[in-house]
């Protein structure tokens, strides 16, 4: 994997280490990162994004706690033997979880009714 | 407004600590008693608007300028009184930097070069070509944004083990290339050297890549200081309508009333992680805040 496969924003609310385990999250779940693959250095993400190495290693040791990742020895970060890409239809709906929820909330806000909101999506999706 | 000060760190191992500073011009307070202290590695960014008093508080930790009242340290040593070997380890960068303007670029770097051990003369010959600057031209030929970058590759080649940058106008100084790469050092010398970073600026999305922790100066005073991380996840802000801002909690960061009557409030999450219970009143609604909007709702 490559430092330029993640996407930093800066002054998005959610913090740094969070988009990346996120992104790390998403980037396995669709099998875009294969079991035992190498993710860049902490020094090559910091520096190609110019951001903390402290707030890459947090992301990486956030996703070793979950099981995305496995420290290989004199190698670096690996994605975790166990992870396979998720086959299961509910698992890859709970990734859409928080964007579902905040689409739901701005629904709400514009007292729009739930029909036209699901047709526009529904049309969205067909193409 | 609460003033919330994180307990000054051992003067002893600290790279950088202010003790109760206070100073003024002509009868006005620019500080008014302000503790900050900087850990070995971390990269603090000091936001403030104009006349917040940044350069000031900067100057008395440094030594630069004597405060009225209040103490600070260098590596342990009084600012005021630092020896040799003390200098040697800082880097210093102003805004508008002056000094030996009769001298080209190249000349100053090496005259300068002399005064550091561990001076490394390739990077600033490297960074001289990379950020387009012509080492044979006069400094004080140079614009305020050319000169501010050859005080940078300066600071940057004596390897300095505490680095206080200001770098308040963005547009003049560096262009968004140069400035990522500035940025990149900063980040990388932090985390793999052990520079310690001190770092002003108006530009709160620079200070989000590379700043660990983040210090609010606003009219003298320290508002909140806090890694930048569990600033973003802490704070947010409580949006209440008007028909329910009798509920509106107690404590909050800031409070503005709308001119629709309802309320917005930077409220902090309690020590289980839950924000005030006035969060889930009907219609009561909490956004998170980037840095820029957190330090805008607190420093009106």
């Amino acid at each position: 994997m490559d430092a330029s496969l993640l996407t930093i924003q800066p002054n998005a609310p959610e913090p740094i280490y969070r988009q990346i385990v996120e992104q790390l999250r998403r980037l396995i779940a669709s099998g875009q990162l294969l079991a035992g693959e190498l993710l860049p250095s902490v020094r090559d993400v910091a520096g190609f994004h110019a951001i903390n190495p402290m707030t890459v290693s947090r992301a990486y040791g956030m996703a070793e706690a979950e099981g995305l990742l496995e420290r290989m020895r004199g190698k670096g970060m690996v994605v975790a033997a166990t992870r396979k890409p998720i086959q299961s239809e509910s698992q890859r709906l709970a990734l859409l979880e928080a964007q579902l929820q905040e689409l739901a909330r701005h629904v709400n806000e514009l007292e729009l009714p739930a029909d036209p909101v699901l047709r526009r999506l529904a049309k969205l999706l067909g193409d | 407004m609460n003033a919330v000060l994180q307990e000054v760190t051992n003067t002893l191992d600290a790279p950088l600590v202010a003790r109760q500073l206070v100073h003024g011009y002509e009868g006005q307070n620019v500080l008014d008693g302000v503790d900050l202290g900087l850990t070995p590695g971390s990269v603090l960014g000091l936001i403030g608007r104009n006349g917040a008093g940044k350069s000031t508080l900067i100057r008395a930790m440094l030594g630069l300028l004597e405060p009225l009242s209040g103490s600070a340290f260098v590596f342990g040593e009084p600012a005021l009184k630092l020896s040799d070997s003390a200098k040697s380890r800082i880097a210093y960068v102003p805004q508008q930097p002056e000094a030996l303007a009769w001298l080209t670029a190249a000349q100053m770097l090496d005259f300068v070069g002399r005064f550091y051990p561990r001076w490394d003369a390739p990077f600033a010959k490297t960074m001289l070509e990379r950020w387009k600057i012509q080492p044979n031209k006069l400094l004080a030929k140079l614009s305020p944004g050319e000169r501010q970058r050859v005080d940078l590759i300066r600071a940057l080649a004596s390897q300095p083990q505490l680095l206080v940058l200001v770098l308040d106008e963005p547009a003049a100084a560096l262009d968004p290339v140069a400035r990522r790469e500035l940025l990149r050092e900063l980040a990388l010398r932090a985390g793999e050297s052990g520079t310690t970073v001190l770092f002003s600026t108006h530009i709160v999305s620079d200070l989000e890549r590379v700043a660990s922790e983040v210090a609010f100066l606003h009219n003298g005073k320290l508002l909140l200081r806090c890694g930048v991380d569990d600033t973003k996840e802490r704070y947010g802000r409580l949006w209440i309508p008007a028909k329910m801002t009798a509920a509106a909690p107690a404590q909050s960061l800031s409070k503005r009333r709308n001119e629709d009557g309802s309320l917005s409030l930077i409220v902090e999450r309690d020590a289980q992680g839950h924000w005030p219970e006035a969060a889930t009143l009907p219609g009561a609604r909490i956004d998170a805040l980037g840095l820029e909007d957190l330090f805008v709702e607190i420093a009106e």
